[in-house]
């Protein structure tokens, strides 16, 4: 009986073949490559395969890049917080308020439009909205609520974090709204019945509910945002510089063994950051 | 019936969606300690009748009243109802005994956490669950689930509780079993439940009466015997799923029917005339035998073996198909010949007509 279940699994392996093989090949060496050139011995016009700890003393030693470090995961707890904030509600309305699953789905494809258009010009969009001359500051010298036009919306850190906000928010929305929505009605119910007021049923049922939504969700903003680095050299006028910002300009000025010690940073927060996001839920039960 | 022995009292209660008329001007007055069982067809407002009781809907017309007290505007908390789900609608993400304490944890004044731990304890032993505290939802088998539903609700303590079909999760075994257990649970606690069901069997064999509802108005309330026995109407007969039913007039001391004229000699009340025949009165002749008592000609179709009894069934004219149930204590069963045309026939005392 053994045998035919025995040899169904050994087929079943061959399954994800093709993709264990494209994952080895393009992203798991790449990524060891990437460690390994980080210690390569980096002079003004070559690299060579002499290994050093050059590169990687130089990345802790310097002001700049230590401060770059900082400021990225500053910026990416800022936008986890606004993309919850902004994202936890909405998924609330779309997932578990609205009744009509039609409105529902109509609501979240209407999230997804600006995706529709290319991420530069998303990004570029919020320019002519935040300027000096831009339609916010427009809009409140008009209503006469501000007499000079607010300087601090473009080109600071809060512009960032603006743009940000609005480009990352929906895959916030999107996991929640799902696991919001998979909760039964009659749960929600049975606990009023029971006795519990609205903010203890959201307390102890409709929020451990849709942790799993909040996990998966902080995990897709996370991983986008710290590894960004469009939104903070088109919004910042350069103010801003990300460890992803580090590595376009060290690439561009062919400083590899440099941008390999940023790499290899950039993905262990990465690697501890998703790590430490799963040990909240247990994925594998919930989902 | 007084006010104060009835548990809950309904009047004239109506409820509509849009244009459908869900309840149709109820009047129903339920005792304490009395297990009720609502029976009827999908549609027939079943669910919606038991939400308003509940509070989850609001009457359009009419007055609720728990225990004496007028409840039609109460929210469903204050109104001191227990309600079991379909489909339980536990919490999936608490335990056994966290689910069950849920409601004396949670509501506006909590009690006391000894209390609350030796009430849960009290109750997961009355309803069987000892040792499944610290389970999760999703590690517990369905009748396990149907029993924390119960001690969810029993642990607040209320009077009546109100069961939206209990038992329909759960497979033909479990649900005899179930059955049993929740009568007893009832008998030990004294309180009223008002059981509703889609199944004729199961709501004659668990309330002490049965409320029929059929199209959003109380067709029949009466003792599981009676509703058997006397159904008020023909579609209360008709729900029953053991009686043959007949269109026609009444003409006189016969009625006419599609398939000729039929003796009888009770007759009902009713809105729309019909003849109706239990399954296991009707008798199967040979062709020419029996012509003084009512009956017609059929052939013989086919026959279903369920265990205690047989059903026969069989094709009259106009294509119309009349169920013959056999009991098999009351002798072996004979074998009918296929597309053979036979006599049923029945005493005219055992039919009932209505109209």
């Amino acid at each position: 009986m053994t045998t035919p279940v025995k040899s169904s699994s050994r087929t079943a392996w061959w399954l994800i073949a093709p993709g264990a093989i494209w994952m080895i090949l393009f992203l798991v060496v790449p990524l060891l490559m990437i460690l390994y050139v980080s210690f390569w011995t980096q002079t003004t016009f070559k690299i060579e395969p002499i290994l050093t700890l050059r590169s990687w003393q130089q990345f802790f030693a310097s002001d700049t890049y230590l401060s770059s470090l900082w400021t990225t995961v500053r910026i990416w707890l800022i936008v986890l917080a606004t993309t919850f904030i902004i994202g936890y509600p909405t998924a609330l309305f779309v997932g578990l308020f609205l009744k009509s699953k039609t409105l529902s789905t109509v609501l979240l494809v209407i999230c997804v439009i600006p995706f529709w258009t290319s991420f530069l010009i998303r990004v570029l969009a919020w320019r002519p909205m935040l300027g000096k001359e831009g339609a916010i500051n427009i809009v409140l010298q008009y209503l006469g609520i501000v007499d000079h036009p607010i300087e601090a919306l473009l080109f600071t850190e809060l512009s960032v974090i603006i743009g940000m906000t609005q480009i990352y928010c929906v895959f916030m929305v999107g996991p929640i709204a799902f696991m919001l929505g998979r909760i039964d009605p009659n749960i929600i119910e049975a606990a009023r019945d029971l006795g519990a007021g609205f903010w203890r049923i959201f307390r102890k049922i409709i929020f451990p509910l849709s942790l799993p939504g909040v996990v998966v969700g902080a995990i897709f903003v996370s991983v986008m945002v710290l590894g960004e680095f469009a939104t903070a050299s088109a919004l910042s006028g350069r103010k801003v510089n990300l460890l992803g910002n580090i590595i376009v300009t060290q690439v561009g000025s062919l400083k590899w063994a440099l941008a390999s010690v940023v790499g290899v940073i950039l993905t262990v927060i990465m690697g501890i950051v998703i790590s430490l996001f799963l040990r909240i839920v247990d994925l594998r039960r919930e989902l | 019936m007084t006010t104060e022995a009835s548990i809950f009292r309904l009047e004239n209660v109506t409820k509509r969606f849009g244009d459908i008329v869900a309840l149709d001007n109820i009047s129903l007055a339920v005792d304490q300690n009395e297990y009720v069982s609502l029976l009827g067809p999908s549609g027939s407002g079943k669910t919606v009748l038991l939400r308003t009781i509940a509070g989850f809907d609001v009457p359009d017309q009419g007055s609720i009243e728990v225990m004496g007290r007028d409840v039609t505007h109460l929210p469903a908390h204050l109104r001191g109802i227990g309600f079991v789900f379909q489909n339980f609608a536990l919490f999936p993400h608490l335990t056994v005994s966290d689910n069950v304490a849920f409601g004396l944890r949670n509501r506006a004044e909590p009690a006391s956490a000894d209390e609350i731990s030796t009430r849960v304890n009290d109750v997961i032993k009355l309803v069987g669950l000892e040792g499944l505290e610290g389970r999760g939802i999703g590690q517990i088998s369905g009748g396990q689930k149907q029993r924390v539903a119960l001690a969810r609700t029993l642990v607040t303590e209320p009077k009546l509780i109100l069961l939206d079909e209990p038992l329909g999760a759960l497979d033909a075994n479990l649900r005899s079993r179930m059955r049993n257990e929740l009568r007893a649970i009832r008998e030990r606690l004294g309180v009223t439940f008002l059981h509703v069901t889609g199944s004729e069997t199961e709501a004659l064999a668990m309330g002490d009466r049965v409320v029929v509802l059929d199209h959003g108005r109380i067709a029949q309330f009466d003792a599981p015997d009676t509703v058997y026995g006397k159904p008020a109407s023909p579609n209360v007969a008709m729900f029953l799923n053991r009686y043959n039913l007949f269109e026609g007039e009444i003409a006189g001391t016969v009625f006419k029917s599609e398939l000729g004229e039929l003796a009888f000699k009770k007759r009902t009340d009713a809105h729309k005339p019909a003849y109706a025949i239990r399954y296991d009165r009707v008798v199967v002749d040979s062709e020419s035998a029996g012509k003084g008592d009512p009956g017609f000609s059929a052939s013989f179709v086919a026959s279903e073996y369920l265990g205690s009894s047989i059903m026969y069934f069989f094709e009259a004219a106009g294509g119309k198909v009349i169920e013959v149930e056999h009991h098999l204590s009351n002798g072996a069963p004979k074998t009918y010949e296929a597309k053979k045309t036979y006599r049923l026939r029945w005493k005219p005392e055992d039919a009932i007509v209505f109209g």
